[in-house]
């Protein structure tokens, strides 16, 4: 076994505290962001309201039955009251319990699309931007094709074409997304290449898959991350605009942007029916916008504002 | 020059690929697409003479070299909806959908940078809080949502502005207008005609709001960012201290090196648009390019599909090469890269 220069097992292991601060200090961190910051306590005070309605929907939605869209013909169109706190549908059914059902399909599908536009697109623009050569020249001249498309306009031809659905519309939209993450991972990659520590790695003769995982895709998760959040908000915005056109999920489904457009014909007699759905995916988009935001100011201190 | 030369032959090579793509997602993704064409109730014999018709027996590369020659000479299929050539029916909604775009980006840009100036001035203050939270406001916005809320506030409770359409009816009858561009208050300008100018202009105001909101927020949320840089540097500093007057600094000085970086977030903002505008136009009726595209879409009317998409494909690529060049002429180290 041949001994190893002590300078470069310190720039190794500077590499790793630097990738991985303590949890402690990042909580801290983030409490001091959030103290300073109104805005940034709204993010994460929406987003766990997000997340409780998905979780906890039947439970807590007034009327469930009519969540799941049961049809109650003896309370058609009735203005917000203390029966009905934010009115009731064409259909009478309770828009309050329809707006809670739908946080669950609000969440998962980004999820689902920005989950799958990591895995495809990480690895990738990793390996690209790593190695160079032919293999990058050619990831990037795919991602160019992708990227000439407006990202919302490549998913609606798709749906379009592969029929309207809402697990199409996330099929379409991770279609559309995955370029992004790709350019993002090689950028990082290409900056990696000739730091001293994964040159010290290499040295070391370390195996290519693990330098990849071990220092530069860990060196990507914080970029990744603030990135997948906004984006989190983006695809809820993307998916609502998709439902709205009649290109996501369909009735009964109790999807904000269906709801929406299905307000649409009475905007002007019952404006409940389309205005409190539109501003639960607004409340959506902001919450991870800010949230987003918190994280970058507690994961990458460089770029604090 | 060359940098210019470099980037439209790539910019080519992106609309080539583009085609092969949408030629792939109308014929080949499709099962049966002379079945598509017809209808649901096509009899096989029916289906077999439009196949002959479509080409479709033809072997793949024979039938995309015969796209790609339509195409380009201008023969763009004709649309399963409304059974006209799909590149007329484009271009007849071009101008109400430019006119549209225009308008919105200009409020953008003027509002956004305006607010993204004002707020670097006084970083922390209460007009830097408030202009961000209108911009991440503005960004988190469903466009078909606000438009609808603006119709219910503006159309419905106050009755001042119209909802739908583009002029009034009754203008018709009474004066109606001459269409020389398609560009409705170009038209009016140009012919003289004050009662269109002034509707054309009204039914301007909801839509153009609606589309501006995604962009104006971006825009300031970037020159707020590049502005706080810019006027850090020295060479403010240096203005400061010879006793240039502060507004003849900020929105001379310091916003031209500001303006470069938040270039590029006007190419992605446009691309925005592109998009923004297909709901904005269903929302408010408006007979443009988005409300027949997702007519399209619904349909599943692959040639008018192909064609809007290869369009807006094209539109968005010249946008971003418009963006780049400026870009590079603004900043000469852009070229070297």
């Amino acid at each position: 076994m041949t001994t190893v220069p002590a300078d470069l097992l310190a720039a190794g292991a500077a590499a790793d505290s630097a990738v991985t601060s303590p949890f402690g200090s990042t909580l801290r961190r983030a409490g001091r962001v959030l103290r300073r910051d109104p805005l940034a306590c709204l993010g994460l005070l929406l987003v766990v309201l997000l997340v409780a309605a998905a979780v906890l929907g039947p439970w807590i939605a007034p009327y469930p039955d009519q969540g799941r869209g049961v049809a109650d013909v003896s309370s058609r169109v009735q203005a917000p009251s203390a029966g009905h706190w934010l009115g009731t549908d064409q259909l009478g059914r309770d828009v309050l319990s329809r707006i809670i059902f739908g946080a669950r399909g609000a969440l998962l599908v980004p999820l689902l699309v920005v989950g799958l536009a990591v895995l495809v697109g990480v690895p990738l623009g990793a390996v690209a931007g790593y190695r160079g050569g032919r293999l990058d020249e050619l990831l990037m001249r795919v991602t160019d094709v992708f990227l000439a498309f407006p990202p919302l306009l490549l998913a609606m031809v798709a749906v379009a074409v592969l029929g309207p659905s809402l697990l199409n519309a996330g099929l379409a939209l991770a279609v559309a997304w995955w370029p992004w993450y790709a350019r993002l991972v090689r950028g990082v990659a290409q900056s990696l290449r000739d730091r001293p520590f994964v040159e010290a790695a290499r040295a070391m003769g370390v195996s290519q898959p693990r330098i990849l995982s071990r220092h530069v895709i860990r060196n990507a998760v914080t970029p990744v991350m603030v990135q997948a959040t906004v984006d989190l908000g983006t695809v809820i915005l993307a998916a609502g605009a998709l439902a709205f056109l009649g290109l996501g999920a369909q009735p009964p489904a109790p999807d904000w942007g269906l709801m929406v457009s299905e307000g649409r014909v009475s905007t002007m007699t019952a404006w409940w029916i389309s205005t409190f759905p539109g501003l639960a995916i607004f409340l959506a988009v902001l919450g991870f916008n800010l949230f987003g935001d918190l994280l970058r100011d507690v994961l990458d201190p460089r770029d604090a504002r | 020059m060359r940098f210019v030369v470099r980037r439209i032959l790539s910019a080519c090579g992106v609309v080539l690929t583009l085609t092969f793509v949408t030629f792939l997602l109308a014929r080949v993704v499709p099962s049966n697409p002379a079945a598509v064409y017809i209808g649901p109730r096509a009899r096989p014999e029916q289906i077999a003479r439009v196949r002959a018709q479509l080409g479709l027996d033809d072997p793949l590369l024979v039938q995309y070299l015969t796209y790609l020659r339509d195409t380009v000479t201008g023969d763009w299929g004709t649309s399963i909806g409304t059974k006209r050539p799909v590149l007329d029916e484009i271009l007849s909604r071009l101008p109400a959908t430019l006119e549209l775009i225009a308008v919105a980006m200009t409020v953008a840009v003027l509002v956004g940078v305006a607010l993204g100036v004002l707020a670097a001035r006084h970083p922390g203050g209460l007009l830097d809080g408030t202009v961000r939270i209108l911009s991440i406001g503005g960004v988190s916005m469903p466009a078909f949502w606000l438009g609808l809320l603006l119709q219910i506030v503006f159309v419905g409770k106050l009755g001042v502005l119209p909802a739908t359409g583009r002029l009034d009816r009754t203008l018709e009858y009474t004066q109606p207008l001459r269409e020389v561009t398609g560009f409705h208050l170009l038209d009016a300008l140009l012919t003289l005609n004050a009662a269109a100018l002034s509707s054309a202009a009204s039914h301007l105001v909801l839509p153009a709001l609606t589309l501006a909101a995604y962009p104006a927020g971006l825009m300031a949320r970037m020159t707020r960012a590049t502005m706080r840089e810019a006027l850090e540097q020295d060479y403010v500093l240096a203005a400061r201290a010879s006793g240039l007057r502060e507004g003849f600094i900020v929105w001379r000085l310091a916003l031209r090196n500001a303006i470069p970086p938040t270039l590029t977030v006007l190419g992605l903002t446009v691309a925005y648009a592109l998009t923004g505008t297909f709901f904005v136009e269903v929302v408010f009726n408006w007979p443009g390019i988005g409300l027949f595209a997702t007519q399209a879409l619904l349909n599943v009317d692959y040639p008018s599909i192909m064609g809007i998409t290869l369009l807006a494909a094209i539109g968005y690529l010249m946008v971003n090469l418009v963006v780049d060049v400026v870009h590079a002429r603004l900043d000469p180290r852009v070229r070297l890269t």
